[in-house]
């Protein structure tokens, strides 16, 4: 390659990462300007501040906001957790059994992943206001499982494809038991797997809106996405700009952490389930 | 562990149903019980009230406080959707004055006691027990009492030659903000505060949205098909054509007019009176010169018609005490003292958020913090509500679809088309 | 005019009984089939079926919330009240506008991303794809916030970066129109989803066989015809995987809408129609109908890929 064409390679890179990373930079350069500063009309504010941060985490929104995190990260993780669980044992079937229905239960997938949330929701409120579920964590954890199952069973069943399982039969060949040879050499193969789908179905969970400000009310459930659109300013006087911003850099930090550890994985992960064979 | 719900993390669903539907569990450890008071946001004025209760009360009660969404329509969202789920946790709401029909006619507000309810009213402004009244009874406790005033810059005003000690009208305001090139505020936002400022122009020129309410949608008598709805039309119309107003008016709420008239380009709006607090606060923050709070003036809403007195828009707050609530009489014990003079005199003064009783306005204090008090006394008791029925919601709904963007109303064809679309929308005939 | 494909490789069966004989094993692993995928089987179903079910049954009645005593059935009279609307013809048109545009923009601009990312130095690439990866995975409240803030008129830098552009200035309301509201949704939109699309399209170039590029070259075909001849045929599968799966999300977009107009200026979808009717006004019989419309809104899009198009999930990734 020559050097000219490097730079220019170089050049369609720097363009994708500025693509990439503008709005969140913005967000960020917002989060950092005190309120008489936000109207500046810059991209940058004019001396950085942690005022809106402090309103978040110590001020007078912290009472909104620090429960919504704990919401938001509990429920998405025990979400994960069981549509995980579930898809391991589907996946597994699919992928080494062969038997009818394993198309049914994939196109069921699909159906679902493509469902309008909000077509689920109407009922869901109305149903889950008669049996006491109705801003509870559970009334949240259990319409999570439509958006994160379907996903996790398609990427899940996709990587366990892969898993060369005759070395399960090798290794007992060699004399380990079932067990061990589960454990020594399928556990090992297929964590990967289930670890990346463990992280794009917490991506999913993590980004819902719609079922957080529907089934909520409070901050006994309510999770972040739906917290954020209820900020006010540090008194009613201000815009809440600033704080929203703030909290935003803050739940958006947790994922930005997830893709630098795990790109790669999450790229395969992303792709294995639609489109590779 | 006091006011929270334990949860119990991955439990089976039934147990957490049974979780669910706990409520009040301060009495479990023996401690008082705690009253869950929904507020709407402020400058903090509400939960420092509930702490000065809970402390007066002696130990007979705890309030702690939730905050509700910024917009009224969201606040009672909220709380509607909680009450449908007959939430026993709700025991005190914050609650604007027009959604007090809708909540008291579903059945979702307990009883006021006759005894309260002749203490509540004593004293306190009308248009603020008229909102805490449905059917004839006081179904809530009035709070606070909240009115609009014409904020203008006294510069202003002299330069254009307009005299503020006499009512001034739409038109004056107007003519006066164009030969100075200022702002004109008002909220064009598509929010509630458009159909306060359209019910404010229409009770000015001496008509009602709704004429006659009934409990039954289609025994309504609507009124904005009239001479004043049409008057409020092109009204609205004007101030949005005038080239006085702010670039983004079609987006703007009260705060963005509060800080247009503070700004350097300020002129008129048409605001709550915490616009006094706010521009003192920026005073004191070093955003603001000492000048421009110097030169903000107050004067009763704008006229319509030059002889006819204005009708400015009238809000505030009511206490209503949830219906599924455990502590009912605690809650009420504990409403009446939250609304009770002293408060009022501090939430006041502090927040700017004016109070209901009377005698207020004529404390030595608040006249110091707030000198247009008298302005603002003058203005409840001229101030006319927005109108009371269990369907506000839709009629709100569709004064806020038919009337925005400001720019776009016609006179001769909007409150027409708005009237159509409400008798549609309360037969159930269309969407909204 | 011919398109050059690799034949299909026959796929081989290797596990599968031999049709008409039902042997024991073939039974027992039936039975452990369904009992691993049972569960997840059953709770998609319980997640999805049952509420569709009931919110088809609720559009039945004039239900409203706060008014739980005056429920009466009325039969199909809701799905007349929405059909006969123009409130809802707006909403199905503007989620239709937002769902063609955004499409189309991002599988042009995703297809650009991924032959970036395909030829890219292998020492930059981790980079690139991390930071591919942070649009997809920011909340898409979080974005909506982003945008609505820069392009505000009061908290913006828009309007001063861009006031060379004829038509923009200090003053110009990006939210106090149709049109531009929509515009700045629509961006939004676009910069959240290139990433996952351009990741799709970029898995769908490694599997143009090298072969046929290199024959091609051979054969003097230039840039552009070895693209339109030998790589879009080739990954026509992943390319509609791609369309499908995006086309049907942003026929659901609500959380831009609901964020940066809160469906002000005839901004609203179909999605937040729904909302509205059910969560806000409490009017469960009418928010259920237009629940059960947009549902079958989606299953119709839905068949017209899978039937119009050709696309075949199960066979795009080998499941025969």
């Amino acid at each position: 390659m020559s050097r000219r064409e490097k730079t220019w390679w170089i050049v369609a890179g720097v363009a994708i990462l500025i693509y990439c990373l503008f709005p969140i930079a913005w967000i960020v350069s917002v989060s950092l300007k005190a309120p008489s500063d936000l109207t500046n009309g810059q991209f940058l504010p004019t001396n950085s501040t942690l005022v809106n941060y402090r309103e978040i985490l110590t001020g007078g929104s912290k009472d909104l906001f620090l429960p919504a995190l704990r919401n938001s990260f509990g429920i998405c993780l025990i979400a994960t957790a069981i549509s995980c669980l579930l898809a391991m044992f589907a996946a597994y079937a699919i992928a080494r059994l062969d038997f009818p229905g394993k198309k049914l239960i994939l196109s069921t997938a699909l159906v679902v992943a493509i469902f309008p949330v909000i077509s689920i929701v109407t009922p869901l409120f109305n149903v889950w206001r008669q049996i006491g579920l109705y801003d509870t964590w559970p009334g949240l954890i259990i319409p999570y499982l439509s958006l994160t199952l379907p996903i996790s069973i398609w990427t899940m069943s996709a990587f366990f494809r892969e898993i060369p399982w005759e070395m399960e039969q090798a290794a007992q060949v060699d004399g380990a038991t079932t067990w061990q040879a589960f454990r020594k050499v399928i556990v090992p193969l297929a964590a990967p797997g289930v670890f990346t789908t463990a992280i794009i179905a917490f991506f999913i969970a993590w980004n819902d809106f719609i079922y957080g400000i529907s089934l909520t009310s409070t901050d006994a459930a309510r999770p972040v996405p739906a917290a954020l659109g209820l900020f006010s300013g540090a008194s009613q006087f201000e815009n809440p700009t600033g704080p929203i911003a703030a909290a935003a850099v803050i739940v958006t930090i947790p994922v930005v952490v997830l893709v630098l550890l795990f790109q790669r994985r999450i790229v395969a992960g992303l792709t294995n389930g639609a489109v590779k064979g | 562990m006091s006011n929270r719900r334990r949860r119990g993390l991955g439990g089976g669903a039934a147990a957490l149903v049974l979780a669910s539907s706990l409520a009040a569990c301060g009495s479990d450890d023996g401690g008082p019980p705690t009253l869950n008071w929904y507020i709407n946001p402020d400058s903090g004025g509400q939960a420092e009230i509930a702490a000065r209760c809970s402390e007066a009360s002696g130990g007979a009660y705890q309030i702690s406080t939730s905050v509700l969404p910024n917009a009224a329509a969201g606040q009672r969202e909220q709380l509607i959707r909680r009450l449908a789920a007959e939430d026993s946790s709700i025991d005190i709401m914050s609650l604007d004055p027009p959604f007090v029909a809708e909540f008291a006619q579903a059945g979702f507000l307990a009883d006021v006691p006759d005894d309260l309810a002749d203490r509540v009213t004593e004293g306190v402004v009308q248009g603020a027990i008229d909102g805490a009244t449905w059917n004839d009874e006081v179904v809530a406790v009035p709070f606070w009492a909240n009115t609009q005033i014409l904020w203008y810059r006294t510069s202003v005003a002299e330069a254009a030659g307009l005299d503020m000690t006499q009512p001034v009208t739409w038109d004056q305001v107007i003519e006066a903000a164009q030969s100075q090139d200022v702002l004109i505020g008002a909220q064009g936002a598509r929010a509630e505060s458009l159909t306060v400022w359209l019910n404010g122009l229409v009770e000015s020129a001496g008509g009602s949205i709704i004429e006659e309410s009934a409990d039954a949608p289609e025994d309504i008598v609507l009124g904005l098909d009239s001479e004043a709805g049409r008057r409020a039309t092109e009204i609205m119309r004007a101030v949005a054509d005038s080239g006085q107003v702010s670039a983004a008016f079609s987006t703007d709420d009260e705060l963005a007019g509060a800080n247009g008239v503070v700004s350097d380009r300020g002129g008129f709006t048409v605001n709550y009176p915490f616009v006094w607090t706010l521009a003192q606060g920026l005073v004191e923050d070093g955003g603001l010169d000492q000048a421009v709070l110097d030169d903000i003036g107050a004067a009763v809403w704008p006229r319509v018609d030059a002889d006819t007195p204005a009708a400015p828009p009238l809000g505030g707050i009511d206490l209503g005490i949830g219906a599924f609530s455990e502590n009912v009489d605690l809650a009420f014990e504990a409403a009446e003292c939250i609304r009770s003079e002293e408060n009022q005199a501090y939430y006041f003064t502090t927040n700017g958020n004016p109070a209901s009783l009377a005698s207020v306005f004529d404390d030595p204090e608040v006249l110091e913090v707030f000198p247009q008090a008298p302005v603002i006394r003058e203005s409840l008791e001229l101030a006319a509500p927005r109108p009371q029925s269990p369907y506000y919601s839709e009629i709100t709904g569709v004064v806020q679809r038919e009337f925005h963007p400001p720019a776009s109303v016609d006179p001769n064809s909007t409150p027409q088309s708005a009237t159509a679309l409400m008798e549609a929308v309360l037969a159930g005939d269309q969407l909204l | 005019m011919t398109q050059t494909t690799l034949p299909p490789v026959e796929k081989t069966q290797p596990k599968s009984a031999p049709h008409g004989t039902i042997s024991d094993r073939s039974r027992a692993e039936r039975k452990l089939g369904w009992m691993l995928a049972g569960p997840a089987f059953l709770v998609m179903l319980a997640v999805t079926a049952y509420p569709i079910a009931q919110a088809a049954y609720d559009s039945l009645f004039r239900y409203r919330l706060t008014d739980p005593d005056n429920r009466s059935f009325n039969g199909l009279s809701n799905y007349w009240v929405i059909l006969s609307d123009n409130l809802w013809w707006t909403a199905l048109g503007v989620t239709m506008l937002i769902t063609v545009i955004t499409v189309l923009v991002e599988l042009v601009l995703g297809f650009a991303l991924a032959m970036v990312m395909a030829k890219m130095l292998s020492s930059i690439r981790p980079v690139v794809r991390a930071a591919i990866l942070i649009p997809y995975a920011v909340i898409t409240v979080v974005s909506a916030f982003a945008w609505q803030f820069a392009f505000d008129i009061d908290t913006g830098f828009v309007n001063s970066w861009f006031a060379w552009i004829p038509g923009v200035s200090a003053d110009t309301d990006w939210f106090g129109g149709q049109g531009t509201s929509l515009l700045v949704i629509c961006l939004a939109e676009i910069w959240k989803t290139t990433p996952f699309i351009s990741l799709l399209l970029l898995a769908g170039l490694a599997q143009v066989p090298e072969v046929l590029q290199e024959a091609a070259k051979v054969d003097g075909a230039s840039w552009w015809q070895r693209l339109w001849k030998v790589t879009l045929p080739n990954m026509k599968a992943a390319i509609m995987v791609a369309l499908l799966f995006r086309t049907l999300d942003a026929f659901r977009v609500f959380d831009s809408i609901f964020i940066m107009t809160n469906g002000a200026n005839n901004t609203e979808s179909v999605s937040f129609l729904a909302y509205r009717q059910t969560i806000s006004r409490l009017e469960i019989g009418l928010g259920s109908a237009v629940s059960v419309l947009l549902f079958l809104c989606v299953v119709l899009l839905a068949g017209l890929f899978i039937k119009g198009f050709k696309v075949d999930l199960a066979s795009a990734r080998g499941e025969g």
